[in-house]
This record gives C-alpha cells, structure tokens and sequence, in this order.
C-alpha cells in the first residue's frame, strides 16, 4: 500500500492505482471526459490536470500512478484555473444547441459547465463547421460538430467491441470522427458508444428526438432479451417504454449491453399487438370478456378434463414467481404431473461477450422453481405426444408463443381446451380457448435466474390498469409528477394486464385450491421457504445487482 | 542553400567543419572512406558498447533536435537486460519554420549520420535503427537511400559487420507530411503505421518506445556528432565552443539577411557575429527588429536585446530564449511582427494533431484572434485575451507542440506590445465586452 495524501487528507491506497481510480476509491471525484474505468487511457481531454507536489507541471490524474508520499492538489487554484480553461477549449467550438440536443440533461460537457466553467464565453470568432447526421451504422448516428474527441467510442470498438472501424481524420480543430473506408459501426455491441460518448455526438437512431431526459422516469431492471440477464435501466415517458440503458454490475455485464437487447425486448410492451383484458372463444370468435368471467371460465373447464388429461407448460420468459405459482397451480391444485416449458436455444448465436445461445431470460429459473415433470409425468416431448395421440386433452401454458414452433403448432387443433397467458396477440392466442392477459416484464416486479445462477430483480416501469405510478412507488419523471390532467403526458395508455402469478393464483382459487398470494414478494417467500436453490433469499438481499442461487456454481465464467 | 565554410570566428580559432566539411563528393562512400570515414564506428567496436556512452556522456554532447538534453545520459536510459527488441529512431523530421540543418547532413554528409547511428546502435546494444525524414524532403530521402545502399554493400550494415558479433539494420522510413511527427512519440506512432498523435508520458520511450519496446530517439544531427567525439575523444570535443553544450552546430540563418544558408559553428558564438559576419548582414544595412534564435517556436528576441546573447543553452536561457534548433530567423526594422506571428500561428493551428484539448482548440483560437490584429479589428481587450490563451495552452497539453505554440505569442505580447496596440480599433467608445454565452 501507498501512503498518499489528496486534498489534505491521507489515504492508504494500492500503488498500482492511477490517481483518478485512488481518489474516486475514497470518494474524490475528478472531472474528466476521456477517461473510463473499462477503457484504456488516452489522456486527451485534460480535463483531470490536478496538482501534484514536486512536480512542476500538473498532471493528468487519469494517467498518473499513485507513488508513495504523494501529494494531491484537486481543488488548488491552478487546478480549477486549468478546469476553466479546459472547459473554455472544449466550449469555443461546440455548438449551442443543449435546447435540441439529446444529450442535455445527462451530458457531461453540459454538467460541467456548470460546475467548471467561468460561465461565459471569450469567444468572438466564427465557430469551426463539422458534418453532422452522419450514419455510422445501422443505429448509431454522429454529429461531428458536438464531438469532443475523446476517443471513448474508438477505444470501445477497439477494445471490448474488437470492432475497430472507428478512427479520427482531419487534424486541429477540424478533427473528425469517421469509420475507415467500406466499414461501419455495427457490431452487436455498437450502442453502448451512446452511453459512453460524454456528449450528444453519438445518439441512438432508433431514440433519436424522441424525448428530453428529464422527461422518462427510469427504472432499475434486467434485460430479458437472452439468458445473461443484461442489467438494465428502462426509461419511460407517458407510460411507454423509449429506451432502455445498460446498467453496471461487474458480474453479468460489466457496463454494457447488446444491441438486440436494447432495442428489440421492449417492443413488445408497446406494442399496438398488445392484449387489454382477458378474452374467450364464443361461438369460434375470441371476445373481450372481464376477468372474473374468464376464470371462472377456466376454472370451470379445467374441472372437466381427469388430472392426467391436463397438461402445463410454464415460460423461461415468465419470471420465478409466475413460474412457482404456475407449477403449484399445476401440481398442486390441478394435479398434474405433465408440467414442462419450452427452451428456447439458438445454437450458434452466441459470442464469446455477452450473448448466449439461450434466447430466454429464466430458463434456470423456471427449472429451479419446480417447472418440471412430476412423477411418471410427461416432459415436453412427452407432452406433445400426449395431445397428439389425445391422451392429452387440455393445455395450459404460460407467456409463451409456443403455436410458433412447427411441432407444437401440428398437434394444437387435438386439443379441447387450450389457456394461454400472453401480453400480445400471437399464433397462440389465435389458437387459444381462453386467453389472459398477462403483463410484460416492464410491468411487474419479480425475479430471472440468469445462466450463470444469479437471481435478479425486474421491476415495473410502465403501469397497468390496476396500478397506478404514485401510489405503487413507481419512478417517476418530472412529467409524472408535475404534467397537468391537460397535458398530453397527463393521459397515458395503461394496458388491462395482470401478472401470470395473480391470474394463476385467481384460477387456482376458483378451482378450489389453496394460493393466497397478494404480491410478488409473497410469492417469493414461499419460493424462498420452499425451494433450495432461493433458500434464506428475499428482494432486498437481491436488492439491485442481484445474488447468486444457492444451488449456482462459482465456476460459470463472468464478463 | 550550400553549407558554408567560414575560416574563422569570433577572431580567434580557425574553425575547420566537422560535420559539413567542405570536402567535394563527401556523400559518396568511397570519398567518405577515403577522409577517414567509419574510422570511428571501426574504433567504437574495439571499444566496450558501455565505453562508448561514456565517452558520449563525458563530451557532454546535448541534443541539437531543440531540447538540449544531455545525449549520453538518456542512451543510459536503454535497460542494458531485457528480452524485448530495442530500438533506435533517427529524427530527420525537420519541420520547423525556420529550421532546415538537417537536410545539409542528408545531403553533403549522408556517411556521417550513418556512421553515427551505428555507433549508437552499438553502444545501445541495438539492431535495429530507423531514420525517419519527413516526406517533403523526397529528394533527400533517395539520397539518403543511395547513401545507405553503399553502406550496406561495403558491409558497414547487416549482419555481423566487419566480423564481429554485432549486427545492425537500418531503415529510412518517410514521414507523410506532418510537423507532428517530428515530436518523437508521434514519430515512432507513425513508424507503428498509427495516426501521428503523440503519446502521453510515462511510460518513456526507453521503457516503452516503438512496438512498446525500449526505444532511444536522437536528432539527426545529434547522431552526426557522435563518430567525431569517438574519432577524436571527448576532451577533444568538450573543449569546442560553450563548455557546458560543447560541440559544433549547425546555424540555419533565413529571413533578412544577405547570405542566408546553414553555417557550421562552434556553440557560444554570438548571434550578432553570425548575422553580420557570417550571414552578411542585413540588406539595406537596416536595423534588426526582431530575431528568432532557434526555430518559430522559440521567444522571440528584440532586436536592440541581441548584445552578447550566444547560441549556446544557457547563454540563450539567460536572454529569455533557447537554442532550440538553431534556426535564426533575423526580421529587419520594418517587419510587420503580427504579420509574422499570425503566419506563426497559423502553422501550428495547422499542425495540431487535434488529440489534446487545450492545443485543438487553441491553436485555432489565437490564429483567429491574430487574423483580427493583422486587420485592424482586435480591441485592447484582446492582447490580454492572446496571452491568456496561450498561458492557457502552455504547460497543459500531451505534447510540446502546444507550448511551442504559445511561446512565440507569448513572447511576441511580452516583448513588443507596442506593435499589437498599434493594430487595435481605433477610438471605439464602448467596446462590447465579452459577450455572454
């Protein structure tokens, strides 16, 4: 350990740190553009110059180690004169356009300004003209003339892309970010470059215009898109999803996301297929009927098939509680021991980063909790043997499109009766008896097990009818909390949806079993009692970055 | 230009040149061989590699690329163990305003840089030594390449030379047009085949240099110094000019004076001898307003400041300058000095690679306000706003060329305020101040 003093006080600190890493350790916190904790150091911004005794020049704290004795000034008057002066450097040339820019309100440029800057500006000559709308690739775009040139976004398609198409041209002033020639940005990983650009010169094309930030509330979730479990904020504004961000932890993402999770899960909450209310076949048409007509309904015909004629298919896209309750339902109350769900692998679409095969957040979940043959029962292929030979009468399946695959798709018209849960309009639901609306993951809290076995927390961004933002402790935007009942923020949509674990302890009820659950945390309690894998786990213990299951092992690799 | 050959100085010594000796055809091999060329490198490899950097190091030869860093003390920078490949890069890179030695050596005494670097490379224990010449100097770089084609044919490069163990490539690589190339991290950058943008220190390049092995980077003429300290020893050398940055340079004189062109020097000679005895002085016999000693980066000197300033490190420390690379660029009595500055400025606005913050932006920014002077259009306000800007630059950015861009125009505000309230606007009642944001 090195002995080093910042700002007056002394710290014991790790003589391989820089001085950005030992002071932000404590607590200090450094201004500074270029510098990333995951990126390597380029020392281009000169943003962290702070002072440091015996040498004569300052010193740029993100390329500095520590050394025994050392003295740090980060607070001196030539420090924050060299901040000033810096900040004025990055300002001369950058476009005035905060009022239209993406990025105000979580720019860093902008933070600083305030905070830095001597706050007007010297500047009386013409400012130096970039392009701008440059696609860099199929969802990322480039507004040269707000770059600073850092060179985060190179060193990220560098280094943990291993895409290296981005490159500086040009030199001075008229520096511009580009791609080499016959290349573009489009890895899987190119959107984290939006994150990391510390001002509004990489915007996402897909966000792009779409909302001013203190407008979204956001949300601390994970990403349901594959089998990592991709920590996540969800951003929404007028209840609809706008985007989602990547969310640090050191153990499943480190700070990044793929693309396809970024703007491919969250479709499906805003979808204009999304189911409001339940819906039953009348006279070979599905209608719109009220909840407790369709579990009665459901209750009612499920009593009508022998234990073994019923069969249940659970969801590695339904989170722990839906799945627990869902097998219990089965199990328990029914009485079946035909209880499996579909996985869903696409060998091969998966890298050696973030992606996996498995193409569904919870599929160790669901098994962990239960969702799996008992006894004598039949597992899926069984199953499907099942409803073809008739020996299989009634179907009950949970938040999964599975009339999508072509063997299932083959036996459903066997069935007499099929229940299926879905948030949106599918094959499924086409084929389906009786069809519940049930809420997507931005909708409920709950938990997915990722691959690795670590229990993570989603919990609802978007409201549905039966909640409502400011009494249910939802984040909330400025919108949320001070838009008028004339605004049009004032009046959003909210989908008539209910968790699966409400709707399946709602049918067990009716069909005269025993499922008192008032809230995912109830279900999670008795899965924590219950199940060995969740055994002593509770949401605050989970809390934002998640915990292990007991049953995971230490030797699944980490980013 | 042609080296000149002047037969004596200060009226004391003859002054016989080492470095660009009057000899004809010096840059063919042969002649080189037959004026006891590679006598030197021949001497050095009878002598233990560490023995040679202390007869470097005990001549107190410093740098001639513009730093004047003691030159035997940073080859024993090298880690002498290690299992990387070491390096050494020759900067021929010259592209200083005002700067233009360098090409003399290429050209009238091509053997000499070669030997030299061979003899570092020895002393250095390396096999592998590149010359990097800046691209513009294409026909320089043939020469050079004729120059070295004959070195290698008569076996002073390659493999195991002359019989002995030590083996030694070398390279002339070319620049592709950039001034930033020359500031040696960029340079060795740009050997890598990278974008020339400095590297920020440490690590240094004796740790950390080309391909991230230990790399010594040396001036062209710096390496040319080394075979006549080994020829002649360091007692002999120490003893040439300024004691404490011995030695013969190369002065390249330009702007007003009658005969321009390099001249071979001992250090310590005064720049008033130089401009008036050597460089014929100024045409028109007008007065010197302004002088800059050693290449555009340098303080400017005023020109009634000139008595007794030498061209050695500490003579010119002490006038408020630096020897820089010895280019003089003498501007007479009726010199328009924004003029020169902003064509200054305007050179290292364009040079800035644009990687650093302070020198991206604040290259552009003092060209631009200049360009506001030289058009009778900049405030009283904006004299202060240029020194602020370039106190701003100096000190703060990855590199040198962001104080080499700040030097000229601090010096020039310091030292001739006059000329620039001279070019404000005239009588303005109620100059807007800044305007805000």
């Amino acid at each position: 350990m090195a002995k080093i003093t910042i700002d007056g006080i002394a710290y014991e600190v790790d003589p391989k740190l820089t001085v950005i890493q030992a002071a932000r350790d404590h607590g200090i916190k450094i201004p500074h553009f270029c510098w990333h904790p995951k990126l390597s150091v380029a020392g281009n911004c000169r943003m962290c110059l702070v002072e440091i005794e015996k040498m004569p020049k300052l010193a740029i704290a993100c390329a500095t180690q520590v050394a025994e004795g050392m003295v740090v000034k980060t607070q001196s008057e030539r420090v924050q004169k060299a901040r000033n002066a810096v900040m004025e450097f990055l300002l001369i040339n950058h476009p005035l356009d905060c009022p239209i820019c993406d990025e105000a309100g979580e720019c860093k440029l902008q933070d600083y300004t305030y905070k830095y800057s001597i706050g007007y500006s010297r500047f009386n000559e013409d400012k130096v003209h970039k392009p701008k709308r440059i696609q860099l690739g199929p969802n990322v775009m480039l507004d040269v003339e707000r770059c600073i040139m850092c060179s985060r976004c190179v060193r990220f398609a560098d280094e943990i892309a291993k895409q290296p198409v981005l490159t500086f041209t040009q030199r001075g002033d008229h520096v511009v970010l580009t791609t080499f020639p016959g290349t573009q940005l489009d890895n899987p990983y190119s959107m984290n470059v939006i994150e990391l650009c510390p001002v509004g010169a990489l915007t996402g094309t897909d966000f792009r215009f779409k909302a001013r930030v203190w407008e979204m509330s956001s949300t601390e979730s994970t990403c349901t898109g594959c089998a990592r479990g991709c920590n996540i904020n969800i951003w929404v504004r007028n209840n609809e999803i706008l985007r989602l961000t990547p969310r640090q932890n050191e153990e499943v993402n480190s700070a990044w996301m793929c693309d396809f999770g970024r703007l491919q899960t969250f479709k499906d909450v805003n979808s204009e297929k999304r189911l409001s209310g339940p819906l039953m076949r009348k006279e070979g048409i599905l209608s719109s009927v009220g909840w407790d007509e369709a579990i009665a309904a459901a209750a009612s015909e499920l009593r009508l098939f022998k234990k073994s004629e019923i069969a249940g298919l659970g969801s590695a896209y339904a989170s722990n509680e839906d799945n627990y309750a869902f097998q219990k339902f089965m199990k328990d109350v029914l009485g079946t021991k035909n209880v499996d769900f579909v996985r869903h692998l696409k060998e091969g679409d998966e890298d050696a980063f973030l992606l996996r095969a498995d193409k569904t957040a919870n599929t160790r979940g669901a098994e962990e909790v239960g969702v799996k043959p008992g006894e004598g029962g039949s597992n899926i292929d069984a199953i499907i043997q099942g409803i073809k030979n008739g020996s299989i009468k009634a179907l009950y399946a949970l938040e999964d499109d599975i009339a999508a695959i072509p063997e299932i798709a083959g036996v459903l018209s066997n069935l007499e009766l099929l229940i299926v849960h879905s948030s949106i309009q599918n094959e499924t639901t086409a084929a389906a008896d009786i069809v519940f609306s049930s809420s997507t993951y931005a909708e409920k809290h709950g938990t997915l097990t990722n691959f690795q076995g670590r229990v993570q927390r989603i919990r609802p961004a978007v409201v549905t009818l039966e909640q409502d933002r400011a009494l249910d402790g939802f984040a909330m935007s400025r919108w949320d909390k001070f838009a008028s009942h004339n605004d049009r923020w004032g009046r959003p949509i909210k989908k008539d949806a209910r968790p699966s674990w409400r709707i399946v302890s709602a049918v067990a009820s009716a069909v005269g079993g025993k499922m008192k659950f008032n809230s995912a945390d109830d279900v999670f309690r008795e899965i924590s009692e219950k199940v060995q894998a969740f055994k002593g786990l509770n949401y605050q213990k989970i809390g934002n970055t998640g915990v292990m299951s007991k049953t995971a092992s230490r030797a699944v690799p980490v980013v | 230009m042609t080296s000149q050959n002047p037969t004596e100085t200060s009226g004391k010594t003859q002054w016989d040149n080492l470095i660009l000796p009057s000899t004809p055809n010096l840059h063919k091999v042969e002649t080189y061989i037959s004026h006891g060329g590679y006598e030197a490198f021949k001497k050095a490899l009878e002598m233990k590699p560490e023995e040679v950097t202390d007869e470097v190091k005990k001549s107190n030869l410093r740098g001639r690329g513009g730093a004047c860093f003691p030159t035997g003390l940073k080859w024993t920078f090298m880690p002498k163990q290690t299992t990387k490949a070491k390096y050494l890069c020759v900067n021929g890179d010259e592209s200083e305003p005002g700067t233009f030695k360098d090409r003399q050596i290429f050209e009238f005494n091509p053997h000499l840089l070669i030997e030299g670097t061979l003899i570092a490379c020895y002393a250095m224990g390396i096999p592998t030594a590149y010359i990097y010449i800046r691209g513009e100097y294409a026909k320089w770089i043939k020469m050079m390449e004729l120059a070295l084609a004959d070195a290698y044919g008569k076996g002073f490069v390659g493999e195991k030379i002359l019989g002995k163990e030590f083996s030694c490539n070398i390279y002339i690589h070319k620049g592709a047009g950039a001034y930033i190339c020359g500031e040696e991290s960029a340079l060795m950058n740009s050997i890598e085949g990278e974008r020339g943008y400095p590297r920020v220190k440490p690590p240094f390049p004796a740790q950390y240099g080309l391909w991230g092995c230990p790399t010594t980077i040396n001036n062209v003429e710096t390496i040319s110094n080394v075979p006549i300290i080994i020829k002649n020893g360091w007692e002999w050398y120490s003893k040439i000019g300024a004691p404490k940055h011995p030695g013969p340079i190369l002065v390249g004189v330009s702007g007003h004076v009658n005969k321009p062109g390099v001249y071979e020097m001992p250090t310590g000679i005064p720049i008033l001898e130089i401009i008036h005895r050597w460089a014929g002085g100024v045409p028109g016999d007008k007065g010197i307003k302004a002088v800059i000693p050693g290449g555009s980066s340098t303080m400017v000197l005023r020109g009634d400041q000139l008595e007794g300033v030498k061209m050695d490190a500490d003579s010119m420390k002490a006038a408020g300058s630096a020897v820089g690379t010895a280019g003089l660029i003498v501007m007479d009595e009726d010199t328009d000095l924004i003029k020169v500055l902003t064509r200054l400025a305007k050179f290292y606005y364009h040079e800035s690679c644009g990687q650093c913050t302070p020198c991206r932006e604040g290259t552009g920014w003092l060209w631009k306000v200049l360009k506001r002077f030289e058009k009778h259009e900049a405030r009283m306000q904006d004299i202060d706003l240029l020194m602020d800007i370039a106190n701003n630059i100096e000190g703060n950015t990855i590199c040198a060329l962001g104080d080499a861009a700040a030097w000229p125009i601090q010096a020039m505000i310091r030292r001739f305020r006059d000329e620039f309230e001279k070019r404000v606007v005239h009588a303005q009642a109620g100059t807007p101040e800044s305007v805000a944001v």
